[in-house]
């Protein structure tokens, strides 16, 4: 028997692991506080271990792995997507350092110019109007409307 | 009553209310549209400007913008994936589904006009259970609300695929949900539960960051792995047509949404159950109406009653949560805890007088709400081809515009880097769970649920020690989750006897 | 000529703080008060209220916004407010009174220190009650006592005066009371209270008082802040049985003299903080705010900067042996 490991295999693992840390949680805790943990810990633990070993050696009818949920796309060939995958989550948290290093109302500006200009290959008029557009949008409605309280990048602390 | 119900309606058309109601329609339409400004901040920020108003049209102007805000959020959620509010999230499963087939004009159609249809509902069954309404929020003690829950929590089985094996993840992404839910300080023991020395995490997971991050984040990666526009290679005239299409399959499934917009109306009258269940049992219910397990695998890819359930549903539940707040004087929500504050500014105290001596009022609230729908939906039906255009835009251009809202839409919620973090971690999780074939709908099913069904199990328990059981609401909602939870077997076998009988 | 100078200099150096502080200082800049909950509480409500009014009593008519810092009941927006807010009086902050109880029991996370801020003082004052359904026969606190089934006291949960306050009363004041937490807001309690299922809640006199008015429930017991209606009410702490007791009792309710605090960073610089503080103290008086502080149900009973920080000082003045008892019974929290 084939045993398979994949990201299916990983996961369930990482939700035994989860289950499993509530449970340890609960031991410290009375009793009123660690009952619902327990109960919904315990068989999470059970059912995630059934999967992972199900996903580990078993193989899966085609029908049975439709959840009602959509699928990622299939079209894109499996390298490229990869690719582009892992680019699109470098970006994603690319933006949350940026938005931690300059602050969100530089970041946002920053984030799109940049996005618009290296992925999207875009003119300079579309992409330095779309990028004063979102700096338009974050000063007058988030910053100037609504008063966020958004805290200044940790760069800027380096100077005072 | 009779009379105050017409009378109701005629005050909300004196020009200067009728202007005030427009306002705040404007309003409403783009709170509801971005993802970063919240009903109850806005709400918060709009209260000075009632101190000279008179209290019809204080109301208008707050209401209209209030029951506006699900309604045009339903749009954010089908174009972009991102939920425009935290309550119309799951019309982003089958929404944004169809905007992907290149159906978007189709799945607003349904989304505006099923919380129109559920609007109107949700008003009217206000209007008529007026006189029962407080015995029948007094009939939903701790032990009905605990029941409640788990008649939510037992959806999962329909919202899993078809087969043991999406059953097994269906409940596993339930379970995980209600776990997720059961951060933050318990009630019961004051112990700090799963927050890891965190005080943000004191007052458990918000539900804002949590959806954004688990329904934006995959349409996100997905978006860019495609490399297209959101709608793809499809040419923009089939786009155009799908409106109407949308318009017409509300009144095709019209029981299915007239069903959901009670089940909203009901769940909104309802204190304590929060915003977010509302649209996800409509959800649930929505797919038990598939007639075969191979339809309801079809959900979550784009069919339109997982739109039309929701949309209802999150609209009727705002003339719902009206109840509790003028009849009790108690506040469901953060919203109506402000709007609480406006009838004292006002000079009026919410209690039984609201039923009675207050009644015109009252009811130009219903129709205040019933109106600012009405307007809205006719003004958004003129240029939601134009909107559903936005989905035909280069993915690159579109992206970055994206994850700007959604990263603001999480941040909002709090105005703490925490939301940023649980945001990303839990768009890491959907990306995951659907890579794995889990469903993302049951978890959230068990988030919005958990701490719900803890609590009054607690209450009910220290309360009624086990007499609660026998209560007989109680029993009632236990015989309604045996047959959730046995519906998609019952299905799935007598297909299967369909099956064996077209073999044989 | 030299001497004329000197004299220029010295008075120009005398007049520098005026200058700056004084006649424009807010001129053209935004007061930022920082609340530490989301909206639709009463703490948001305080701050909107002041926002509105207290802006013609600052030099230079500032715009004065608020910023929503949540989380934590409030420890989150006073740690900011301690140790990441500039201290150029610009930003100001208004957190839970209990925030004190939580120093002293040195609750984890707590990173501030309140007796640092630079008070301006409190908006208002309130007292806890304890209340019960009119409808039962329970009329003072000794029928309390004397109840053959304990009664029933709704509550959200530890950390709250839902909870504390009816706790402490039953350890230490005898009353037959069973207290039932996981109520999801105080609000939720007060409809548990209409459906009769269950008998009473304790909370904050002005939350509660559009229920006592509409005949819901009657208040049996306060504690020390005198509020003119409830005055003849008895207190928490005369109740007590032993003088541990009493001295709990009175620590957890010493804050609600100082029910909606104000308050700046630390170090923010004197001549600030005077303009402040005069600025509350004469809004506070003001006409139209009170009009519209009674319209909003929301009482005005200024209590001064010297007044509030003294009391803080009060609170966290124990030894270490109290503190410990403190810690047992009150548990701060969400």
């Amino acid at each position: 028997m084939k045993i398979h490991v994949n990201l299916r295999v990983l996961f369930s693992l990482a939700v035994v692991v989860l289950g499993g840390y509530a449970l340890y949680a609960s031991l410290h805790w009375p009793f009123k506080t660690a009952l619902f943990p327990r109960v919904i810990g315990a068989p999470l633990v059970i059912l995630a271990a059934v999967e992972m070993l199900l996903s580990a050696f078993g193989r899966e009818k085609r029908q049975e792995g439709n959840a009602v949920d959509f699928q990622f796309t299939t079209d894109v060939d499996p390298a490229v997507a990869q690719r582009r995958t892992w680019m699109i989550l470098g970006w994603t948290f690319g933006f949350l350092i940026l938005i931690l290093l300059v602050g969100f109302l530089l970041a946002v500006p920053l984030f799109v110019f940049l996005y618009l200009k290296l992925v999207g290959k875009e003119g300079w008029i579309i992409t330095l109007s779309l990028t004063a557009v979102s700096w338009i949008f974050m000063e007058a409605v988030f910053d100037r409307l609504l008063h966020l309280p958004f805290p200044p990048g940790w760069i800027w602390s380096l100077w005072s | 009553m009779l009379d105050a119900f017409v009378q109701g309606l005629v005050v909300i058309f004196e020009w200067q209310t009728f202007l005030m109601m427009l306002l705040g329609i404007f309003l409403g339409f783009w709170v509801g549209l971005l993802p970063g400004l919240g009903g109850a901040t806005t709400l918060a920020l709009m209260l000075p400007f009632i101190y000279k108003m008179n209290p019809v049209e204080a109301f208008a102007f707050l209401l209209g913008m209030h029951s506006v805000t699900a309604t045009t959020g339903d749009i954010t959620s089908v174009l972009f994936g991102v939920p425009g509010e935290g309550s119309t999230a799951a019309t982003i499963l089958d929404g944004h589904a169809m905007a992907k087939k290149g159906e978007a004009g189709r799945a607003l159609g349904a989304a505006l006009m099923s919380s129109l249809v559920g609007a109107l509902i949700g008003a009217f069954a206000l209007a008529l259970a007026i006189p029962v309404v407080r015995p029948l929020v007094l009939t939903f003690g701790a032990p009905e609300l605990f029941m409640l829950a788990v008649v939510g929590i037992a959806f999962i089985s329909s919202l899993s695929g078809q087969g043991g094996r999406a059953l097994l993840r269906g409940f596993l992404a339930g379970l995980l949900g209600l776990l997720v839910s059961l951060v933050g300080q318990d009630p019961q023991g004051g112990v700090q539960r799963f927050t890891f020395g965190q005080l943000y995490l004191w007052s458990g997971l918000d539900l804002v960051p949590v959806l954004v991050g688990l329904f934006a984040i995959p349409e996100i990666m997905d978006l860019a792995v495609r490399g297209t526009s959101i709608a793809g290679e499809i040419s923009e005239k089939n786009l155009n047509r799908g409106v109407w299409q949308g318009v017409k399959d509300t009144f095709h499934h019209f029981w299915l949404t007239v069903r959901c917009s009670l089940v909203g109306t009901f769940i909104g009258i309802l204190p304590g159950l929060g915003g977010g269940v509302a649209q996800w049992i409509a959800y649930g219910h929505a797919t038990q109406s598939a007639r075969d397990s191979t339809e309801r695998s079809g959900f979550g890819k784009g069919d339109v009653r997982g739109v039309l359930g929701p949309g209802a549903a999150n609209n009727s539940k705002e003339g719902g949560s009206l109840i509790p707040t003028i009849a009790f004087g108690v506040p469901g929500s953060s919203s109506m805890a402000i709007l609480l504050g406006a009838f004292f500014l006002q000079g009026i105290i919410p209690g039984p007088d609201m039923l009675d001596k207050h009644l015109v009022l009252t009811f130009s609230m219903v129709w205040t709400m019933v109106v600012a729908n009405v307007i809205t939906v006719a003004v958004s039906l003129v240029f939601l081809n134009q909107l559903a255009k936005l989905t035909m835009i280069r993915g690159s251009i579109l992206i970055p515009f994206i994850l700007l809202l959604a990263f603001i839409g999480a941040y909002t919620s709090n105005n703490h880097v925490g939301d940023l973090l649980v945001f990303l971690i839990f768009g890491l999780v959907g990306y995951v769970m659907i890579r794995c074939g889990w469903p993302r709908a049951p978890l959230v099913l068990g988030f919005v649920l958990g701490k719900i069904a803890e609590n009054n199990f607690y209450i009910s328990t220290i309360r009624y020690s086990g007499a609660w059981l026998h209560r007989p609401v109680v029993l009632v909602l236990l015989a309604i989750t045996l047959v959730v939870v046995t519906y998609p077997f019952l299905q799935m076998r007598e297909r299967k006897s369909q099956i064996d009988e077209a073999i044989a | 000529m030299r001497k004329a100078n000197a004299v220029t200099l010295f008075f120009a150096f005398l007049l520098v703080p005026f200058l700056a502080y004084g006649a424009g200082y807010y001129e053209g800049k935004t007061l930022t008060i920082v609340v530490g909950y989301k909206p639709g509480g009463g703490y948001d409500s305080y701050a909107r209220l002041i926002a509105k009014h207290l802006p013609k009593y600052l030099p230079g008519n500032p715009t004065i916004v608020i910023q929503s810092m949540p989380g934590a009941n409030s420890i989150i927006g006073a740690n900011h407010l301690y140790g990441a807010a500039k201290p150029d009086g610009l930003t100001i902050g208004t957190f839970n009174n209990g925030l004190v109880i939580a120093q002293l029991t040195r609750v984890e996370g707590v990173s501030y220190d309140l007796t640092k801020l630079s008070w301006i003082g409190s908006l208002a004052n309130d007292a806890a009650v304890l209340t019960v359904r009119t409808d039962l026969p329970f009329k003072t606190v000794d029928d309390l006592r004397k109840a053959k089934e304990p009664v029933i006291i709704g509550a959200t949960g530890p950390g709250s005066s839902t909870f504390d306050f009816p706790a402490l009363l039953k350890e230490f004041a005898g009353i037959n009371v069973k207290i039932i937490p996981g109520y999801s807001s105080s609000a939720d309690v007060m409809l548990a209270i209409e459906r009769k299922e269950v008998d009473g809640r304790a909370g904050s006199y002005a939350s509660i008082l559009p229920f006592i008015e509409r005949g819901l429930v009657r208040p049996l017991v306060r504690t020390r802040v005198s509020v003119p209606e409830i005055e003849k009410l008895p207190v928490d702490e005369d109740l007590a049985t032993s003088a541990r007791g009493k001295a709990i009792l009175a620590i957890r309710s010493t804050p609600e003299a100082i029910y909606r605090p104000y308050a700046a960073p630390p170090g923010t610089p004197p001549e600030v903080v005077k303009i402040l503080r005069e600025a509350f103290a004469k809004v506070t008086q003001d006409k139209e705010l009170l009009a519209d502080a009674k319209k909003g149900k929301l009482p005005v009973d200024y209590v001064s900067a010297e007044e509030s920080l003294k009391l803080v000082r009060e609170v966290l003045k124990q030894p270490p042996e109290v503190v410990q008892e403190i810690a047992k019974y009150i548990r701060f929290g969400d």
